[in-house]
């Protein structure tokens, strides 16, 4: 029961949220939607058993990235921040005209048709399977995974994060002309 | 609360994150659509992991989207300080070459 409750919860709010990424006017706002839909995501992931990952989620994607992108906005705002009047119906003036608009639409209608066909056989052949309910706590599981199967990916993403720090910050500093 | 409906929630994203991807025209609501098929991508493995394989390795592949997503949004955003740096805006249509 709580856990439908959650279920629809956080599926309302990760698609309202990003529907309202794709419409509103403002980039500012846009962010702070994407922030809700996120979190939305991290419910799903609470209701799909993974608490780690969810957790994980809001850590990185709440606390960081949004803010990164928070950050971005706020340097490089100016005469972008509600920019270049091409209204398309009072509806999003910022950043898209109507032919942009159009094209977008046009190509998630049909990638959103294709798709839910695939997604309706997928579901014939994979047949509901009832595993035994949630996982106890996943954390110990994934710690182990992650230093004995998954243990070069984990390494390389150490060294992943490290060449996109060095590499940002080089990339973003100041130069003289 | 089945495979379907969660495969069917990470297909609107999916599809709203390339709407925003090809309509938007400043560079950072474009960045915002790629975070936004990036969390599709990772919801779909969890939803795999939890329905069809019964392992964590799905969980796993997640966190490891986590982490690319983090590091291509540093990148991404230290490339759109930069080019706001040279163009005093960050509209697409001014990203047409490549040196300053």
């Amino acid at each position: 029961m709580f856990v439908q409750l959650l279920f629809l919860l956080s599926a309302s709010l990760t698609i309202g949220c990003a529907i309202a990424v794709a419409v509103t006017k403002n980039i500012m706002h846009s962010c702070i939607f994407l922030l809700g839909s996120l979190i939305g995501i991290a419910g799903l992931y609470a209701t799909l058993g993974a608490d780690f990952v969810a957790v994980t989620q809001i850590m990185v994607y709440v606390g960081g990235i949004v803010i990164l992108m928070l950050f971005a906005v706020m340097l490089t705002g100016g005469k972008d921040f509600v920019s270049r009047a091409q209204n398309l119906l009072g509806l999003a003036p910022s950043m898209g005209n109507k032919w942009t608009y159009g094209v977008g639409l046009s190509v998630g209608l049909v990638f959103l048709l294709t798709n839910v066909k695939l997604i309706l056989s997928i579901s014939e052949y994979f047949p509901e399977k009832k595993f035994g309910n949630e996982f106890p706590s996943t954390v110990t599981q994934i710690g182990h995974l992650l230093v004995k199967d998954h243990v070069l990916a984990f390494e390389l993403s150490s060294v992943l994060l490290l060449g996109a720090l060095v590499g940002a910050a080089i990339i973003a500093r100041p130069r003289k002309q | 609360m089945s495979l379907t409906s969660y495969l069917l929630i990470s297909l609107v994203l999916f599809v709203i994150g390339l709407v925003v991807m090809i309509s938007r025209k400043n560079i950072v609501a474009i960045l915002l659509g790629i975070e936004l098929i990036l969390n599709a991508a990772a919801l779909n493995f969890v939803a795999y992991s939890r329905f069809v394989t019964n392992n964590l390795d799905g969980h796993v592949f997640s966190l490891f989207i986590i982490v690319v997503a983090a590091a291509e949004a540093a990148v991404g955003l230290a490339i759109v300080i930069r080019f706001f740096q040279i163009k005093e805006t960050i509209h697409i249509d001014e990203a047409t070459q490549l040196r300053n």
